[in-house]
């Protein structure tokens, strides 16, 4: 074998690999348990089972789910966090919304620092970033002093106003590098998130101060232990952006991290959406536990500047992915007289009735295995095995309790939860300004695509796409995706205060640090690139929209701030419905995001088919009756290959469902096209 | 008959609809008050003016939409209802609430046939009362706006231009509050698309059948915990500290829940005669309120619709503080509804023990302050919302700086901000040690929030609950109540909770300290590692803890 490009997904249960061979220009895949105790020995396992020897990788980039796990368990290191002294409390105080409107018993997220463990150190900025009282050096000394005695793991240290003026956050960290050593875990609230907000700010520096050992040490473990095996290219991890940085920055800036995973798939969605010429596509990746949506539109991921998790405010660039649903796992269950599905979830244990851990009650991986639509033998490559009995008992006993039979028990339970599902793609389109019916409907994840021509019914959608390897979809994307490294600059003034050839200056000034840091990427100087926006919004609004620029020197041309509010408006107008042309608008912060190309495999064409594919049947449960359905190995498809419902098409990784009265094509790419029959 | 599968799909897109008009609106809302702080609701109906589905920014806006189009029926007769019409309306006599709340609503037809009505409200952000805003200190409706009963807006499809001509010479910001309006239309147009799709797909009939049998659901859901409420008569009672107008006469709130079998009356007809100030609101907000007061115990994750609150019947007196007659001024409409719905909670403690919570700090103690920004030239006003602490409850302490009930999920205005907007300096914002009531589970802590008036300026604070500040249950104690203290210390040094338009000069401070919430259970049985760590974080400081845990603190540890 010749070069590697190599990628993998982590997930909970299984990692996902995929690799290109740059010989034979094919893709291949595997699957591997996880190993959550040490995840780079699975890691390391996984590599192995799929390249030779670790010297022919050419590329490897992965998703990790270390600090996610970190976060979302609750085990990360024991934090001190310094803050203004009068502001100690912010973190906190946590800005104070009851996000449960009727829960009398409500409480905050819970947060990563105890109050005892908020030092408050006096030292005073204002609003212009000028100083108003010195930094208390002494606190600070005495805040190391703490640390060592009491054995914290990290510290974030975030003042007010360091977004304008980090003076005394990088004094604070030379008098901790002084006393602590220069190994300690240290974030700056101005270097992790460089943005207004003092308490997302603040909620961003711990959060990095708190998974950073447990990120840091699998990184280095893995590349260490890859070297030492004899690979000689970088590590390459995935942010949550969506772009990539090695390992070795993901050391320095691991908050990036946090949504390594599942970002895959989107990155996969806007390499399909390129590779296909449908520009504007809804993803829905559908599994055990969870169902997540994303959207591409004109061919560009949806990237928001802040994100949530367990209720956590983080400001980075993340890919919006909305979670929605339970997948699944999603229980059936009966409330007042009524049928319910969701949201609560049988999780991976005991999971649905046919896993056989002990699960009573049905769920809908249960309704679809009792209407024949999982083919027990094959789930989940064949790694999980089913008990078809125990589905068909749990979901009869649920029937009844409803005075019906069994199959309209099961295909109930898939419609209530289609139809939820459904449901959300649709408010979560509404709020973006978004018609479904305009979008085709790609669908991965292990139950993705046993629900998608459903999902579309309901929505109005006419194309469904199941690309290949729809299980591993998310590693595949990660091998179309680039470096990409984000800077953000506080630049708050009305439009009438902006000075264009000052504010091209310090667009020049972010372009030349971001190029700078690509150094240290290993990207080619002609596979660089630089995009640069504004956040701008109208006087009095609180969120701002990010506006791309044309350029650094964009600012300097004449006429800019008229084009700029143009384009503004035109953003606000398909976000928000209506522009205000004229109105003042604020400038809020600078973007500048560097790119490096490392290359990417080409689109994998399959072949042409030039005769059938094998076929058999089996009956298969829909609108109630037992109907025989065509059975098809995903592997035996060509392209060019096409067939009508009722039908399933199985792979390793999942299974496609494909009703009565819709057909398939399989495309260049090996894609299903799944549309309904005129 | 009809079979439980095409009830939960029906069930399921009537909340989806309304959560579709809620996105469109936060969408295309043009003033940050719709679209930021979610003041705002809308509602699904059915042709019986039965809420199909809703979804609603405020708590407090909880089912009072259908108010609006069935006064409309009444007054005007069946037939007024037209395909293509939609309607205004913002009378606080009938809408219930200050007239920034404006109520757009129309008809759905499905052919000729009338099959339901689609509503969202929504504060507007000026509608031309004597004060930029609002007033905290109006004394009649005439004051405080434009006031319109039921009118059309369009009329067939066509604009009523002299309608609209009226709204826009009337209020002070006439472009966003017509993109406000317009972004009102397409809300409720939203939902008429989607209920007349629903009517497409499953035929009026079938719709019918699952809306009853969704809202026996909900009713057997609420009866099955109205049930377990010993049957009897259950009271509390508290005061808001004065109209705004009058400082020394306390305004009395009575509620007397009557329990009987499945059924659950309450009844505020023993409170204050409506006042002079502004503190007065409709009957159907009080509806609304006692409403919130009653979901937050019997049905807090069940969707609201017609069956909901079945069990519940309201009884309120013309002419008091919950059923305000013209010409009652309502600009402050929520401050007595706040103390309300913690006294449910109070009145049903003894029954529901588990499902209850102590006081809260219980209003939006705001502060507000005009004046030309010296940096910049340009006139400003800050309005801000200041959090406070939430009752604890069996199983958990209170919540910490929390914004009242009647805000919803409202946020603080971050200091980096706060300072750059306006010529303000935040000298301190932090957790009001103390300040929670003490008990085995003690309430959460206020907040205090400290300014220093960075040039010469004028204040107006709207603080509450000085009379009943948040009380404990089964043993536990009352909260600290709200203070507010202009230049503390110094020889100026003035306390006030409420003032309109106060002059302040450069360099004044105003420290403001919001009340906590009220403990529940006896301190005395405060499990003492709780204790520690309370003490170990400053929740508590050592003197409260041996003045308030006496039997549970070794004085050692902590002096």
């Amino acid at each position: 074998m010749g070069g590697a490009r190599v990628s993998m997904d982590i997930g909970g249960t299984f990692t996902d690999v995929v690799v290109y061979d740059e010989t034979d220009r094919r893709h291949r895949i595997g699957k591997y348990p996880t190993t959550p105790a040490d995840l780079a020995a699975g890691v390391l396992e996984a590599v192995a089972s799929v390249v030779d020897q670790p010297a022919d990788i050419s590329f490897l980039v992965h998703g990790t789910t270390q600090g996610l796990n970190s976060l979302l368990q609750r085990r990360g290191v024991r934090v001190l966090l310094l803050a203004s002294a009068g502001a100690r409390d912010v973190y906190h105080i946590a800005r104070g919304p009851r996000t449960r409107m009727y829960d009398l018993h409500f409480s905050k997220p819970r947060p990563l620092v105890p109050r005892r463990d908020v030092a408050g150190i006096d030292g005073r900025l204002d609003a212009s970033g000028a100083e108003l009282e010195p930094l208390d050096e002494r606190a600070v000394r005495t805040a190391a002093a703490r640390y060592r005695d009491e054995g914290f793991g990290g510290i974030a240290v975030a003042y007010l106003f360091s977004h304008l003026n980090p003076v005394h956050e990088l004094r604070t960290r030379e008098i901790l590098l002084e006393e602590l050593g220069t190994e300690v875990t240290l974030s700056l609230s101005h270097e992790t998130a460089n943005e207004w907000r003092e308490y997302e700010r603040t909620s961003s520096a711990v959060v990095e101060s708190y998974i950073g050992p447990a990120v840091r040490g699998y990184l280095a473990r893995l590349g260490d232990e890859l070297a030492r095996r004899g690979m000689t290219v970088p590590l390459h991890v995935m942010q949550s952006s969506g772009g990539m940085i090695t390992a070795e920055s993901a050391r320095r800036r691991p908050l990036q991290t946090l949504l390594s995973g599942p970002v895959g798939g989107t990155m996969g969605g806007v390499a399909l959406a390129a590779a296909m010429g449908r520009p504007n596509l809804i993803y829905v990746d559908m599994g055990g536990t969870s169902f997540d949506v994303s959207v591409v539109v004109d061919g560009k991921p949806d990237v928001a500047p802040e994100v949530r998790l367990d209720g956590l405010p983080m400001l980075m660039s993340a890919v919006n992915i909305h979670t929605v649903g339970a997948g699944g796992g999603s229980v059936a269950w009966v409330e007042a007289g009524g049928l319910r599905v969701g949201p609560r979830s049988a999780g991976a244990r005991p999971g649905p009735a046919c896993y056989g851990n002990g699960g009573e009650q049905a769920t809908v991986t249960d309704a679809n295995l009792v209407l024949g639509r999982i083919e027990p033998e094959s789930f989940a490559g064949g790694r999980v095995a089913l008990h078809p009995e125990a589905a068909l008992s749990a979901v009869t006993g649920f029937g009844r309790a409803l005075g019906m039979d069994t199959l309209s028990a099961a295909e109930g339970i898939c419609a209530v939860a289609n139809a939820k599902m459904a449901q959300a793609i649709r408010t979560i389109t509404v709020a973006r300004g978004i018609e479904p019916r305009d979008f085709g409907l790609v669908a991965f994840g292990g139950a993705g695509p046993m629900h998608a021509v459903f999902l579309a019914r309901e929505l109005g959608i006419r194309e469904v796409v199941v690309p290949r390897f729809p299980g591993a979809f998310s590693a595949w994307g990660m091998l179309q995706t680039e470096i990409r490294r984000d800077l953000t600059e506080p630049y708050y003034r009305l439009d009438a205060d902006v000075d264009g050839a000052e504010l091209a200056d310090r667009l020049a000034g972010l372009a030349e640090q971001g190029l700078r840091a690509l150094d240290g990427e290993g990207v080619p100087e002609a596979a660089r690139r630089v995009e640069h926006a504004v956040d701008l919004r109208y006087a009095a609004q609180e969120y701002a929209l990010t506006v791309p620029l044309e350029g650094a020197d964009e600012p300097a041309r004449p006429a800019f701030l008229q084009a700029v509010a143009a384009r503004f408006g035109k953003l606000h107008e398909q976000r928000h419905g209506h522009a205000n042309p004229g109105a003042p608008v604020e400038f809020v912060a600078l973007r500048t995001t560097v790119y490096g190309d490392l290359g990417k495999p080409a689109a994998e064409r399959l072949a042409r088919a030039e005769g059938d594919f094998p076929r058999r049947g089996r009956p298969v449960v829909f609108d109630g009756e037992a109907v025989e359905s065509l059975i098809v190995d995903r592997a035996d498809l060509l392209a060019g290959h096409a067939f009508q419902g009722p039908a399933l098409v199985l792979e390793p990784t999942a299974t496609t469902v494909v009703p009565p009265g819709y057909a398939v094509r399989v495309d260049d790419l090996g894609s299903l096209v799944i549309e309904e029959e005129r | 008959m009809i079979d439980p599968v095409t009830v939960e799909i029906i069930r399921n897109a009537l909340t989806s609809a309304a959560e579709d008009m809620n996105a469109m609106l936060i969408r295309s809302a043009y003033t940050p008050v719709i679209y930021e702080c979610g003041d705002c609701v809308v509602a699904l109906l059915d042709d019986r003016h039965r809420v199909l589905g809703q979804s609603a920014g405020l708590p407090i806006f909880l089912g009072n939409l259908e108010v609006c189009t069935r006064f409309t029926e009444e007054r005007f007769g069946r037939d007024v209802w037209r395909p293509g019409d939609v309607w205004i309306l913002n009378d606080s006599y009938l809408g219930g609430t200050h007239l920034n709340d404006v109520t757009i609503f129309g008809p759905v037809f499905t052919g000729d046939r009338l099959a339901g009505f689609t509503a969202t409200r929504a504060h507007w952000i000026d509608v031309g009362s004597k004060d930029p805003g609002g007033s905290m200190d109006s004394v009649n409706i005439f004051q405080e706006g434009l006031r319109l009963g039921p009118q059309k807006l369009v009329s067939g499809g066509e604009p009523v231009y002299g309608v609209l001509d009226t709204v826009r010479t009337n209020v002070r910001f006439p472009y966003p509050t017509m993109g406000d309006l317009n972004a009102m239309i397409a809300t409720i147009e939203i939902g008429q698309r989607r209920l007349a799709e629903l009517v497409g797909r499953f035929g009026t009939e079938t719709l019918r059948l699952a809306a009853e049998e969704i809202f026996d659901q909900t009713e057997r859901l609420e009866r099955a915990v109205v049930r377990e409420i010993p049957d009897g008569v259950y009271r509390a009672e508290g005061s808001l500290d004065n109209d705004g107008i009058d400082l020394d006469t306390p305004v009395p709130v009575r509620l007397k829940i009557t329990v009987s079998g499945e059924d659950i009356t309450f009844d505020v007809t023993e409170s204050a005669d409506q006042t002079v100030g502004p503190v007065n609101c409709g009957v159907a907000q009080a509806v609304s309120a006692c409403r919130v007061g009653y979901k937050m115990l019997v049905s807090p994750d069940v969707p609201g619709n017609g069956g909901s609150f079945r069990p519940l019947t309201v009884e309120v007196r013309e002419g008091s503080v919950f059923g305000a007659q013209a010409p009652a001024a309502c600009q402050w409409y929520f401050s007595h509804l706040g103390l309300l719905i913690d006294l449910v909670a109070k009145a049903l403690a003894p029954a529901l023990p588990e499902r209850v919570a102590a006081a809260s700090h219980g209003d939006s103690m705001i502060v507000q302050c005009a004046g030309t920004d010296p940096r910049t030239g340009r006139d400003y006003v800050s309005l801000e919302a200041t959090l406070g602490g939430w009752g604890a409850w069996a199983g958990g302490d209170g919540e910490t700086a929390l914004i009242n009930n009647v805000n919803g999920s409202l946020k603080d205005m971050p200091i980096e901000v706060f300072e750059t907007r306006f010529p303000l300096r935040v000298t301190e914002y932090g957790i009001r040690t103390d300040s929670g009531g003490a008990g085995r589970w003690r309430g959460g802590n206020g907040v205090v929030r400290e300014y220093v008036a960075l040039h010469d300026c004028s204040l107006s604070l709207w603080f509450e609950r000085s009379v009943t500040p948040a009380w404990g249950l089964f043993g536990g104690a009352g909260a600290a109540p709200p203070e507010v203290v202009v230049n503390p210390g110094e020889p100026d040094e003035r306390r006030l909770l409420k003032c309109n338009g106060l002059r302040l000069s450069e360099g004044d401070v105003v420290r403001c300290l919001t009340g906590g919430g009220g403990g529940y259970g006896p301190p005395s049985e405060r499990d003492v590692r709780l204790l520690d760590a309370d003490l170990l974080d400053g929740n508590v400081s050592p003197g409260h803890a041996l003045r308030e845990y006496t039997a549970r603190v070794s004085p050692v540890s902590y002096s």
